[in-house]
């Protein structure tokens, strides 16, 4: 394949980079698991990339692959500075739900519900049987003594 | 808007609903299966109506009756690459996401590949497949040791989510769809669409005129140790030219991104390091530096 990209090839590239980048923000927007979030924000490189690399195939010129590099080199830098602050995170609230920091507001800003306590104080709905509903089993006696271990002994 | 901008708007907006039934519950709660089936159903005809009508595929056979490999696996890795990014952000597991993506790596560096980058390609699956998912499956095991939580099952705002994301896929593809060298009809006269020029033609163009700044932002961008064919109007071997251009016009960036990776080094030592107060108001501070 030493021939550059003809124009129709570049689309096709183009529109397949487009796709990811939508869908990685979508991801970044809608969940609210923190390393889903940030999967999705490096899924948003990713189609950043490609593009890249197919506009430096089609003018026949190296520069579109260097900028893949920087990308490559920040999305490491990113990922690793993301994962320390979700450690800290996690340290603190036991839990890697986005919904818990937000407090993180202005001082004149309204407080926001998280989702989880509307929904606590919204009426119970049938849970319905679907790919969704987890087993449920119903508790009997009481909870045998067990020691905490060191390494469980931070989630409560 | 015209009915050539009708099909593509359709397709997206099938795609936009089936995204949004995927998706978790606002609260949590659990969908119906028939959300999930119709859903699924929706998402599929929307991915194919993107892969087939908005993307146009060029003809699979030369007029010879040879069949175009690249061609085949430009479309098959383009299938599996959006296919997965789907799964990424629907599944109900973080594990699966992370393996999920590793599939949409995966398959964009296939795509690399196509495309001529080869480096490119092999540097991807290292650093993304082999250290970064890695490093998110060695998290989420450490964070989610009971296995499934609420907050996998239920999404922030998903309609606007959803609303936002593929206004934007639908405007990329509208300003995509003029970039083509289909004949417009009209009149039986054949025009030709506007198609951006490949840059040496372009600079070529710029090389007439005597003192511009268009031209001397080209000649910086088009020395030869940046061009991708030699003199000869050669291909020059991958990983040689590459190197070539990055270490002479863009040495600089090498140097920077050396730097960045150093600071992000430090700085995650710094922020996942427990044991020491940042704080200077702290008393374990005076402790700590005494």
């Amino acid at each position: 394949m030493t021939d550059l990209l003809t124009i129709d090839y570049l689309r096709d590239y183009l529109l397949v980079g487009a796709a990811l980048f939508a869908l990685g923000m979508l991801g970044f927007l809608s969940r609210r698991n923190l390393i889903v979030m940030f999967l999705s924000a490096e899924m948003m490189l990713q189609g950043t990339a490609l593009s890249l690399i197919a506009l430096s195939r089609y003018h026949g010129n190296w520069n579109g692959q260097v900028f893949t590099i920087v990308i490559l080199t920040v999305a490491a830098c990113e990922a690793a500075i993301a994962l320390a602050l979700i450690m800290i995170l996690y340290n603190r609230r036991a839990s890697l739900d986005i919904t818990l920091w937000h407090e993180l507001r202005e001082e004149a800003a309204p407080a926001v519900v998280p989702a989880l306590e509307e929904a606590a104080t919204a009426e119970l709905v049938e849970a319905i049987e679907g790919p969704e509903t987890y087993p449920s089993l119903t508790p009997a006696g009481l909870e045998p003594e067990h020691p905490i271990q060191p390494w469980t002994e931070r989630r409560r | 808007m015209t009915t050539g901008s009708l099909l593509p708007t359709l397709i997206i907006v099938l795609g936009a609903i089936g995204a949004y039934l995927l998706l978790p519950h606002r609260h949590g709660r659990t969908k119906p299966r028939s959300a999930h089936v119709a859903g699924a159903a929706l998402t599929a005809l929307g991915f194919l109506g993107f892969l087939f009508s908005i993307m146009e595929p060029p003809s699979m056979s030369k007029p010879d009756g040879h069949f175009y490999i690249a061609a085949t696996f430009f479309y098959v890795f383009s299938a599996l690459a959006l296919g997965s990014a789907v799964m990424t952000i629907v599944s109900r597991n973080p594990i699966h996401s992370a393996l999920w993506f590793a599939g949409v790596v995966l398959s964009s560096a296939g795509l690399f590949l196509l495309a001529g980058a080869e480096f490119l390609a092999a540097g991807t699956v290292i650093v993304y497949a082999g250290a970064i998912i890695v490093m998110f499956l060695f998290v989420i095991m450490l964070a989610q040791m009971e296995g499934r939580a609420m907050y996998d099952r239920s999404a922030r705002s998903p309609g606007t989510a959803v609303f936002t994301c593929f206004l934007i896929l639908w405007s990329l593809v509208y300003c995509l769809g003029s970039l083509a060298t289909r004949p417009a009809s009209g009149g039986g006269e054949v025009t030709f669409e506007p198609v951006p020029i490949p840059a040496p033609r372009l600079a070529a163009t710029y090389r007439l005129a005597d003192n511009n700044s268009t031209k001397i932002v080209l000649d910086r961008a088009l020395r030869p140790t940046s061009a991708a064919q030699n003199a000869q109007g050669l291909e020059k071997p991958d990983v040689a030219g590459l190197g070539e251009s990055l270490y002479t016009d863009h040495l600089l960036t090498v140097e920077l991104a050396g730097s960045l990776l150093f600071a992000a080094l430090i700085a995650s030592i710094v922020i996942a390091n427990p044991s020491r107060s940042l704080r200077s108001d702290d008393p374990e501070f005076a402790e700590s530096n005494a």
